[in-house]
């Protein structure tokens, strides 16, 4: 993950004339429709040709109100029937409370070279649709005509973005490959945006110059700063399995507003240095505002904490009572959607209502609370170099008591006290205090994903296996094991599932402990009988001891790898069993005693089998210790795996001694 | 495909208002019996469809709904469809808790807005309203009362006594009030008894009512819940949609109608697309020949793209149109496929069918418009019934797949309408063929060739393998092939596109340490490739045993084993009958060449439920021998 911010200064302007500039509309040249998927990526259905567009900030006479004025032009070559999806075109444009990105002067083209002609089909106008999907989006939808392999597509159009505070965002990779990819943004120069771009391509060409009197504002001309970025030969980011967000590593490039200067000349910061954000977020009427309300819980308190003496007491309380009154409307934020007071009195509320009105409560008992803003793994990283406060999406609370602190989310329910949602453990978040400047926090989850299994049990001569099975589950194990049994409304019905699921394992007798007590693990107690062996009358008979969660794929089999793996979470699992053998059973042969361990203390295999007077002992220990492997270790992880599946293909072998 | 129109889950209950006489919601009046595996329970539920005019139908629905807990919130939830010709008149409700006492109420202001169009559509009118209640305490009971006004009367809406299968349901009564001297044609399915028919000089009424349903347990290899639901269709004859205007009272007519009304007009070509037509089949002897080119001409000129407004869900777009812009949906691409045919002399019928890989016929009995959901092409050549599935650019001429196979479909022809039966994939022409021949080395390591032949409806299987890149089939092939450290070469896949069309691959392979060894052991599991999963036991099987399609896999492989290899134990030969199919395996050794042969048959059909025991059994039985290792020893 590469992650550069790229500074440019007004006053130090190249001068040297770049020739950047859209390239004519259906001007179709002998290469576009000879360049076939040789070049670049032979994998590629459809490549973008070339793809140019321009962005700057206009003002509206009418209304007085600046915004974006975008225009976009693409060429795309399809090469055959399976990138036919690439030309079904659609355009989100966002909808905000006094406005809407607006879409004008569309058109598209779709051109087939045939017996030796260019033919040309135009994009019927009534053929473009206006979707609205929600209350934020709404999509503009059109499918090119006349597609065939080797069709040219090409369209264009122009947008206006109300919204000034991001400036338009490029995507320099996409799904498919392009062979020139081309941005020009022109900044006036009463506004600084913080630039970020993201990913690992490099530009081929890039370029400030100035432009006068760009724009004009009450009769005052103001000049822009033109920034050019090309790319050239960009590869398609193609998405794996255990990838953190693809944002994080698509080539992008984002804007935030830093500052921007009155007419008057004085200057307007709007996120400059964490001190202004901070002052900012806590000033904040859906952020700072709600964390002051204690108002709110003043009258309810004493109901909520009861008899809880002690600070952690009463934390677990108020985190308890937050989750049961508030529950999470389906919509993320860092903000407060109404206001915590009304999503009390409703019950529901986004996040941001929920961990807001969660610090308000902590306060307001007198503990110390922080908000802790993040990204969650779908929104990708945060810029740690300064403060861009659209990366972060989250926000959750921090109770300081004595020397501890404790991450809570009331928003989700079934996690223990001081345990986050994988989804928010995601590199640094930044601590915000009313009092205090703010400073980053490393987001861990506080507990490990751990199961323990141990088999007590017995091989009767009839070739079955009895026994008593104990499993023993933390952290995000026993997150997913309560969410199980909650779908399925009671245990006994979480159990009868679980026993129908393994046709040649019944459960006979059940009882799960601390299902409700979630700051304990999760134990389940089953007693159970599988039958093994027909008969144990042959002289010798083979016994898998790895039919406890046994690993039979190998989650990574492929050859290579782009992308740094995401396993969530690190996680253990242990496996120990006793089991009593009849009398005249002794064991033959068994399994290699493994020990295998990931570089870097990333993760270990252990297993070991023995025989300790009439019953043999099988131990089985496997741990990752990373959330996060690179992408380097996917081949050792791949072998990991392999040797796993390896061992657990092999026996115990038994031999009747009499 | 048609238009998932009105889709519309009828749900209702009955208050009389909000301030008069309130039935008491107190949970604890909900017998036990239908508390049992329910989620929720649907108290009192009143559905009234008024028809008062063809192109002015009210449903209003009344509904009263306990939750019993958090899976039961689907049922809380209302969510409902609208789009030009349906308007949503009024939508309330109260929410009460577990007794009975109102604590909050909601109207059409808190409903949340949003598109409902399917996501394999461009573009549909289709809209949802939707209100989701954040209750926190179960249970609550929510009672909602809304009125909906359908501009057409075309389709209405089916009436399912147990709207969801973990819902049960107390009361629930039906109404359908219509004028004395409308038409109606009604079908009840499942309903003990007759409907209460009440007749006014102004209007007749007809009343179903159902009393404590218990909520359905979900079961593995179940029928199509139509087979056992309790539900009402019913169809006006005269009838009006989005200004169109037709009566039918069965398929004849109703075919008549869509052909008459919604294609026919739709097929004009101009004199040069007839022309090149003729052009095309120039020098074709037969019409399947001629049929066969025009088809293929079609596949590689259009591609499928769905777009739904209005009239335009039951209508295809013009033939022209098609010709010109090179896309459409179903309907499009048979009318214009037909269009071509008929340019050439060649007769076809526009069938409407529901696809589904789960086969579902139309009603023989009862004719309506809202039974299909997908449109292809028959071709009644000369004792040679031909079908197409114009919307695939690759399907062979003459292959339906098991996606519209075996099942009655509705033909729309300028004679009327004709109910068809599809061609039947059938168990044994659905074959998997592999053969394999692999060499074990002293480490474990196999490398080997093998080769696959599929038919019937696993011609399909490699549906999204084929057309890819080969780098990309190499990924995809190890989901189908997903054995640690396998990696393959020289991949072929081939497919025969005749008429009895079959997919082939060949390939070369590695897998490294396939066969780990202990002292002097070595394991291997025997079926590399094709093993059968168990399925679940179920206690107090209720439901039939249904299997949607049946197939036939024949596995034989052939390892060659290293010098000083002797079996100490192998997987026993084994021959399963039962009347679900038949299981055989074979493990054959001579000198350094061991023969695995396996043949698993599974029929379709139908099978008393107490019969799911033995079911399972033969799953559980196959999916042990599958698994059976062999086990070499070493000098």
């Amino acid at each position: 993950m590469k992650l550069f911010c790229i500074t440019f200064l007004l006053t130090f302007f190249s001068t040297a004339y770049l020739h950047a500039q859209d390239f004519e509309y259906g001007k179709i040249t002998g290469s576009d429709v000879e360049l076939k998927n040789t070049r670049l990526d032979s994998t590629a259905n459809a490549m973008v040709i070339k793809e140019f567009g321009t962005a700057s900030v206009q003002l509206d006479n009418a209304t007085g109100k600046t915004y974006i004025d975008f225009e976009y032009h693409v060429r795309i070559k399809i090469f055959n029937k399976e990138g036919f999806n690439h030309g079904n075109i659609v355009i989100p444009l966002r909808i905000y409370r006094d406005g809407e990105d607006e879409i004008k002067e569309l058109k598209a083209t779709t051109i087939n070279f045939t017996d030796g002609k260019l033919v040309t089909t135009e994009l019927d106008k009534k053929k473009v649709f206006t979707e609205k999907r929600n209350k934020y989006v709404s999509l503009t939808k059109f499918t090119m005509p006349n597609l065939m392999d080797g069709s040219i597509i090409e369209y264009s159009y122009r947008m206006s973005l109300p919204s000034v505070f991001n400036f338009k965002t490029w995507e320099f990779q996409s799904d498919i490959p392009k062979l020139h990819s081309e941005y020009i943004a022109n900044i006036p120069a009463m506004y600084n945006y913080n630039v970020s771009l993201r990913g690992v391509q490099k530009f081929a060409k890039q370029n400030a110059e100035l432009k006068r009197e760009c724009l004009s504002i009450n009769g005052t001309k103001i000049d822009c700063s033109k920034m050019t970025y090309i790319m050239k030969d960009v590869p398609a980011l193609i998405e794996e399995d255990y990838m953190t967000a693809p944002s994080n590593f698509k080539s992008a490039i984002y804007y935030e507003l830093s500052d921007y200067v009155l007419m008057n000349g004085g200057k307007k910061s709007i996120t400059k240095t964490w001190k202004d954000v901070d002052y900012e977020l806590v000033s904040e009427k859906a952020f700072g505002d709600q964390m002051k309300r204690k108002d709110v819980f003043k009258e309810l308190l004493p109901q909520i904490i009861g008899n809880a003496s002690d600070d952690l007491s009463k934390a677990k309380a108020i985190y308890t009572y937050i989750g049961k009154n508030i529950k999470m409307n389906g919509f993320i934020g860092m903000y407060s959607e109404t206001n915590i007071k009304t999503a009390l009195e409703k019950h529901s509320g986004n996040t941001g209502d929920i961990n807001l009105a969660l610090i308000a409560a902590l306060s307001a008992a007198n503990l110390d609370a922080e908000a802790v803003i993040l990204s969650t793994r779908a929104n990708g990283v945060v810029n740690n170099l300064y403060p861009v406060i659209s990366d972060f999406d989250y926000v959750v609370a921090k109770v300081n008591i004595g020397d501890q602190s404790y991450l809570l989310d009331a928003s989700q329910p079934l996690l223990p006290f001081g345990l986050l949602p994988l989804q928010c453990i995601n590199g640094n978040g930044r601590v915000i205090n009313l009092k205090k400047p703010s400073y980053w926090y490393d987001l861990k989850a506080s507990q490990k994903e751990s199961t323990k299994y141990i088999l007590d049990g017995e091989l009767t001569s009839d070739g079955k296996l009895k026994g008593k099975l104990t499993t023993y589950s933390s952290g995000y194990a026993a997150l997913k094991k309560r969410q199980r049994i909650v779908a399925a409304n009671s245990v006994d019905e979480y159990v009868e599932k679980l026993d129908e699921q393994m046709p040649g394992i019944s459960i006979l007798k059940h009882s799960i402990e601390n299902v409700d007590s979630l700051d304990n693990q999760l134990v389940e107690i089953y007693e159970i009988e599988m039958k093994v062996f027909d008969n144990l009358n042959a002289d010798q008979s083979y016994f898998n001891p790895f039919f406890i969660d046994r690993i039979s794929k190998n989650p990574f089999n492929l050859n290579e790898r782009t992308y740094p793996v995401d396993l969530g979470a690190a996680n253990e699992e242990r496996i120990s069993m006793i089991i009593k053998l009849p009398a005249n059973i002794s064991v033959a042969d068994k399994p290699k005693d493994m020990s295998l361990a990931l570089a870097d203390n990333g993760g270990k295999y252990l297993t070991s089998t023995a025989m300790q007077d009439d019953s043999f002992i099988f131990n089985q220990v496997l741990q990752f210790n990373k959330p996060i492997y690179d992408s380097e270790d996917y081949l050792s992880l791949k072998e990991f795996y392999s040797r796993i599946i390896q061992v657990q293909k092999t026996d115990i072998v038994f031999k009747k001694t009499k | 495909m048609l238009k998932r129109l009105l889709v519309l889950i009828l749900i209702a209950a009955a208050f009389n208002g909000y301030t008069q006489e309130q039935p008491d919601y107190n949970v604890e009046n909900i017998p036990s019996a239908l508390k049992s595996r329910a989620n929720a329970v649907i108290r009192n539920m009143e559905t009234t469809v008024d028809m008062r005019a063809p192109e002015n139908v009210i449903l209003n629905v009344k509904k009263a709904v306990t939750i019993l807990n958090k899976n039961g919130e689907q049922a809380a939830g209302l969510y409902i469809f609208y789009n030009k010709a349906t308007s949503i008149k009024s939508a309330k409700g109260i929410i009460m808790d577990a007794f009975g006492k109102p604590t909050g109420k909601f109207s059409l202001s808190n409903f949340l807005d949003e598109s409902a169009a399917n996501d394999f559509s461009l573009f549909e009118d289709a809209r949802i309203k939707k209100y989701v209640p954040n209750v926190l305490a179960y249970p609550y009971t929510i009672i909602y009362e809304y009125e909906i006004r359908y501009k057409q009367n075309l389709i209405i809406p089916d009436w399912y006594a147990t709207p969801y299968s973990d819902v049960s349901v107390e009361k629930n009564t039906y109404t359908f009030i219509s004028k004395p001297d409308d038409k109606i044609r009604v079908k009840e399915y499942n309903y003990k008894g007759s409907p209460e028919v009440e007749k006014t000089d102004k209007l007749t009424s007809r009343t179903w009512k159902v009393n404590n349903l218990s909520a359905l347990k979900r079961e593995p290899y179940a029928p199509d819940p139509d087979n056992y639901l309790t539900y009402v269709k019913i169809a006006p004859e005269q009838f009006t949609y989005y200004g169109h205007k037709g009566n039918y009272s069965n398929w004849q007519e109703l075919g008549k109608w869509v052909y008459d009304d919604l294609v026919k007009t739709r097929q004009t070509l101009s004199p040069d697309i007839i022309q090149e037509m003729n052009d095309l089949v120039k020098g074709l002897d037969t019409d399947k020949e001629k049929a066969k080119k025009i088809y293929e001409y079609v596949q590689k000129k259009t591609r499928y793209i769905s777009v739904q407004i209005g009239i335009g869900g039951f209508q295809p777009f013009e033939a022209s149109e098609v010709h010109r812009v090179s896309y459409g949906d179903c309907k499009a691409l048979v009318n214009y496929t037909q269009s071509l045919l008929k340019a050439v002399g060649i007769n076809s019928l526009y069938c409407v069918v529901y696809g589904d890989s789960y086969k579902k016929s139309m009603d023989v009995d009862f004719a309506s418009m809202d039974q299909g959901n997908h449109i292809i092409l028959c071709v009644p050549l000369k004792n040679d019934t031909t079908w197409l599935e114009c919307t695939s650019q690759d399907s062979p001429f003459g292959y339906l797949g098991s996606f519209t196979d075996d099942r009655i479909v509705l033909a729309c022809t300028e004679e009327g309408g004709k109910l068809l039966k599809t061609p039947v994939l059938t168990t044994a022409a659905s074959l998997l063929k592999r053969k394999a021949e692999l060499n074990l080395d002293k480490d474990g390591n196999i490398n080997g060739k093998l080769q696959t032949n599929f038919s019937g409806s696993q011609y399909d299987n490699y549906r999204r393998i084929i057309g890819k890149p080969t780098s990309e089939q190499l990924k995809l092939l190890k989901e189908e092939y997903d054995i640690d450290n396998i990696d393959f070469s020289n991949l072929k896949l081939t497919q025969k596109k005749d008429s009895n069309p079959v997919t082939s691959e060949s390939l070369d392979f590695t897998i490294q340490k396939y066969a780990p060894r202990t002292n002097n052991r070595i394991y291997m599991v025997l079926n590399a490739f094709n093993k059968t999963n168990s399925i679940p036991e179920v206690r107090n099987r209720t439901l039939p045993v249904y299997v949607n399609r049946g197939f036939t896999d024949e596995d034989e492989i052939v390892y060659n084993v290293p010098d000083g290899y002797s079996i100490e134990a192998k997987p026993e030969d084994r021959e399963i009958k039962s009347p679900f199919g038949s299981y055989t395996i074979k493990v054959k050794m001579e000198g350094k060449k061991l023969t695995y042969n396996r043949k698993f048959v599974l029929n379709n059909g139908t099978y008393p439920a107490d019969t799911y025991e033995n079911f399972m059994r033969f799953f559980s039985d196959v999916s042990s021998s599958d698994n059976g290792k062999v086990v070499f020893k070493t000098d």
